[in-house]
């Protein structure tokens, strides 16, 4: 699926999401997982996505029989992705619910800054590890993936 | 007329608010705006000093309906525990009424309450 970065389209890009894995997996949670994921990725590639008319966001969703697969390609600005990438080392230091309530811990520490809960809350209610590349035309593609 | 009754709701897409006085908040649909705080942030903060200033002992925030929120929605909550944990003593106690079929709720709110002081109760009611 390839659309603009623009806030409008997440929620209805999201029930889609919620409706194809609810549809296609027997597990109900696995779309609620969906939901998480596909919010806090697509907010993210809006949020931080180049200031320029010509940027395309791409999500894909891909399955085996054992993992589901998130992904969505964008062009972050450099600074950005530099954090994603110190904020993903950071969250593998823990366990996903440990990550989230230290990122809890310090969204309530730092109450006049950014929360910065989406990627820990993607791992530990989504149930995904996250992974980042870089694809060339400096695009990224962030990939979430958990088991079914 | 109690401070609660003189607040006015805020209208936002996709979400229902509603105040039943003397001691309960209802939100109802989903939070996914970009800046939450922006829109819901200065309510839930007025509400918090409206009960603190109705001498109510104990205030139910009901979400059994709210079925989605972003992150930064999470952090509206989390920011009502921190007022709670930062009052010496906390005058009341909130109640969070939770729907066991909403994931977030689960993940959410049981980190946030262990965040709060022991000021936040969760009761899953539906």
């Amino acid at each position: 699926m390839r659309f603009r970065p623009a806030w409008v389209y997440i929620n209805g890009i999201r029930d889609f999401g919620e409706f194809f894995c609810r549809t296609t997996f027997p597990d109900p949670e696995v779309a609620a997982r969906a939901c998480v994921v596909i919010q806090e990725t697509l907010e993210n590639a809006i949020k931080y996505s180049l200031d320029d008319n010509s940027d395309e966001l791409e999500l894909e969703i891909s399955a085996s029989k054992t993992k589901v697969e998130f992904s969505v390609t964008s062009s972050p600005d450099r600074l950005h992705l530099d954090q994603l990438k110190a904020e993903l080392n950071l969250l593998r230091q823990a366990d996903p619910e440990a990550a989230f309530v230290a990122a809890l811990e310090r969204a309530q520490r730092e109450p006049d800054a950014s929360a910065r809960l989406g990627l820990a809350r993607m791992r530990y209610e989504g149930g995904v590890e996250l992974f980042i590349s870089e694809v060339g035309n400096s695009r990224i593609r962030f990939t979430a993936i958990g088991q079914l | 007329m109690s401070k609660l009754d003189t607040l006015v709701v805020p209208q936002v897409d996709s979400l229902v608010v509603s105040i039943a006085p003397p001691n309960l908040l209802r939100l109802q649909g989903t939070i996914t705006m970009q800046e939450p705080s922006r829109v819901l942030g200065g309510f839930l903060r007025a509400v918090h000093e409206a009960v603190v200033a109705d001498a109510v002992r104990v205030f139910e925030l009901d979400v059994t309906e709210l079925k989605f929120v972003n992150s930064s929605a999470i952090r509206l909550f989390l920011d009502w525990a921190g007022w709670l944990k930062a009052m010496s003593p906390a005058t009341y106690r909130l109640k969070i009424l939770t729907c066991r079929k909403f994931t977030w709720q689960k993940t959410s709110f049981v980190a946030i309450t262990a965040l709060a002081g022991g000021h936040i109760e969760l009761v899953a009611a539906s």
